[in-house]
């Protein structure tokens, strides 16, 4: 059944199904309903060209339907239903000037993320879960957009004082639900927008005095001040260590208790 | 602003329904209704739907006051095709017009000024900067959804501003209210004569309320200072005119709703995209444009809840 929460909302199990039906779901093992040119080229260039390989539908890959804000596209990938132990998920966007938006290894925490990524132009996003025995599982989402996401500046840079909260994080440990939230105050630029280099994160850990729960590495389409949501192991309750750093050698630090 | 996104990818079934719906005419026309509502008061009913190439973009309510000098139009549609039929009615039945007045920036109420531009255009002052700074990326947007819908359509923001307060045009006396909540400068109109009190956005009914620029708790008492006005009708910025306390009552309803749904997602550690897919509140499932209406509010309006559920951490010993 997965670890979503929707049932805590009146008439959310109702939505959830409704809205997943509105959309369209790889239904055999090897087809691809978008039919997109690049998927191939994305499994050999981020996968190393896996040959066991299937799209499988009990992986929940949750996105709206079109892009109301090109700049955050909520994203969900639940990974928890499937029938064995998974070892990373690859997440990436057919159509997109940079199609690499993260590699998540859940190591002890559970197969389950929630982020945010910028979307260029209606475009399926794909997450490849490489279980434990080597094999791959597939699941997609198809995001209508209209342009915008990756080429335009950080709103941060609207505001001079942008780099003083620069690192700030938030964040809220739930025991009952496992669930630990996050945000991080960056500006994740990309580069392509004009005159602004690239800035983003580029990993983030969770880790305990037992040693790291989750990894992280993060690429240029994630969201700025990006939002993120992991399923911590069973009682966990904190303290829970978070470390990041970006691609000029900042590295931020901080720690949440339930 | 209005937009839905449609899903441009079609799968088998779905292409196989636009088959049986009715092919888009070569030449798309606006069809208007006017109902006089009260003397000398005409309303032209907007679609309680989302913009989509099957209305045209017309979706929201457009009111004409009878004058001395020609028709008082309050908002002027959602493409310039909308606002030259909206100019030609107001020609051949109501002896031209004497002024427009713009309720607030989203540009189903003011993409239409084109039609109206050789008289003066009235709107908030801080709703004729929304209009310059937003113009372009509305006017994209609503080229991608409506399509030729929007052929010539070059957004014209208003040219005076507006002053709450007393103002008669062609001998007809109206009140101006300068309200917020909806948008940064919620524009409301009573006609004197008729106490007809036109609300703007401030006022949904039937149709899904919109969150782009909204604060609740400002709009909440944007309706508060509406209910104190004695009114004999009013019209809502889309849904149907009506003589009582609806729309204020649901409306008002609606903003604690999703107040209420937003802060329990956040606060029980939902994502963004969990709570967006739950869909509307059960009991306003029904309404027009949902749940596309309220996908749209929740992704507006997360991160606010979103940072109040979240307190800011201390930095790791």
């Amino acid at each position: 059944m997965g670890s979503t929460l929707t049932y805590l909302l009146p008439g959310g199990q109702v939505g959830l199904a409704e809205f997943r039906g509105n959309a369209a779901v790889p239904e055999s093992a090897r087809t691809d309903p978008f039919d997109s040119g690049m998927w191939p080229d994305h499994r050999r260039d981020f996968l190393d060209d896996p040959q066991d390989w299937r799209h499988d539908p009990a992986l929940l890959v949750l996105t709206p339907p079109n892009a109301e804000d090109p700049g955050h596209v909520p994203v969900l990938v639940d990974a928890t239903a499937l029938d064995g132990p998974v070892d990373r998920i690859v997440v990436s966007i057919d159509y997109s000037p940079l199609p690499k938006v993260l590699v998540f290894h859940p190591l002890r925490a559970l197969p389950f993320l929630g982020f945010g990524v910028k979307y260029e132009i209606g475009s399926p996003l794909r997450a490849s879960v490489r279980m434990a025995d080597g094999s791959w599982r597939m699941g997609a989402s198809f995001v209508d957009a209209a342009g915008g996401g990756c080429t335009a500046p950080a709103a941060a840079h609207s505001r001079p004082d942008w780099q003083q909260d620069l690192g700030q994080m938030r964040g809220r440990i739930w025991p009952a639900f496992g669930r630990l939230r996050l945000t991080l105050r960056h500006p994740m630029d990309t580069g392509l927008a004009d005159g602004i280099s690239a800035h983003h994160l580029t990993e983030l850990t969770l880790a305990d005095d037992a040693g790291p729960i989750a990894r992280l590495e993060i690429f240029e389409p994630v969201e700025e001040d990006p939002g993120l949501t992991f399923l911590l192991p069973k009682g966990m309750t904190g303290p829970v260590r978070i470390s990041a750093r970006d691609n000029l050698g900042y590295q931020f630090n901080a720690e949440v208790s339930a | 602003m209005i937009l839905t996104r449609r899903q441009t990818l079609l799968t088998g079934a779905a292409a196989f329904a636009a088959a049986t719906l009715p092919a888009r005419a070569a030449r798309p026309e606006y069809r208007l209704h006017p109902q006089e509502i009260a003397s000398g008061v005409w309303l032209f009913e907007g679609a309680t739907e989302s913009f989509d190439p099957k209305n045209g973009g017309a979706i929201c309510n457009i009111v004409m006051l009878a004058s001395h000098e020609g028709a008082i139009v309050i908002d002027t549609g959602g493409t310039a095709r909308q606002g030259a039929a909206l100019r030609a009615f107001a020609d051949q039945r109501l002896g031209g017009v004497a002024a427009s007045l713009n309720t607030h920036h989203h540009p189903d109420h003011w993409f239409g000024n084109q039609a109206f531009a050789d008289r003066p255009i009235h709107a908030l002052p801080r709703t004729r900067r929304a209009q310059s700074e937003d113009a372009q990326v509305l006017a994209d947007g609503l080229y991608r959804i409506l399509g030729s819908w929007m052929n010539g359509t070059t957004p014209r923001p208003a040219s005076q501003d507006a002053v709450a307060g007393e103002m008669t045009i062609g001998g007809r006396e109206l009140e101006i209210l300068a309200l917020s909540g909806h948008s940064q400068a919620d524009l409301v109109v009573q006609d004197r004569q008729t106490g007809t009190l036109i609300a703007g956005d401030l006022l949904f009914l039937n149709r899904a309320p919109s969150f782009p620029d909204a604060d609740i708790p400002t709009w909440a008492s944007a309706i508060t200072t509406i209910a104190q006005i004695p009114a004999s009708g009013y019209v809502p910025g889309h849904g149907p005119y009506h003589r009582d306390s609806r729309a204020m009552g649901q409306t008002q309803h609606y903003l604690s709703a999703m107040d209420a749904r937003l802060r329990g997602a956040a606060n029980n550690g939902l994502t963004r995209i969990e709570a967006m897919a739950a869909g509307p509140m059960p009991d306003y499932a029904h309404l027009g444009a949902n749940p596309q209406e309220y996908q749209r509010s929740v992704i507006q309006r997360w991160r606010e809840y979103e940072l109040r559920a979240l307190p800011i951490l201390g930095q790791a010993g």
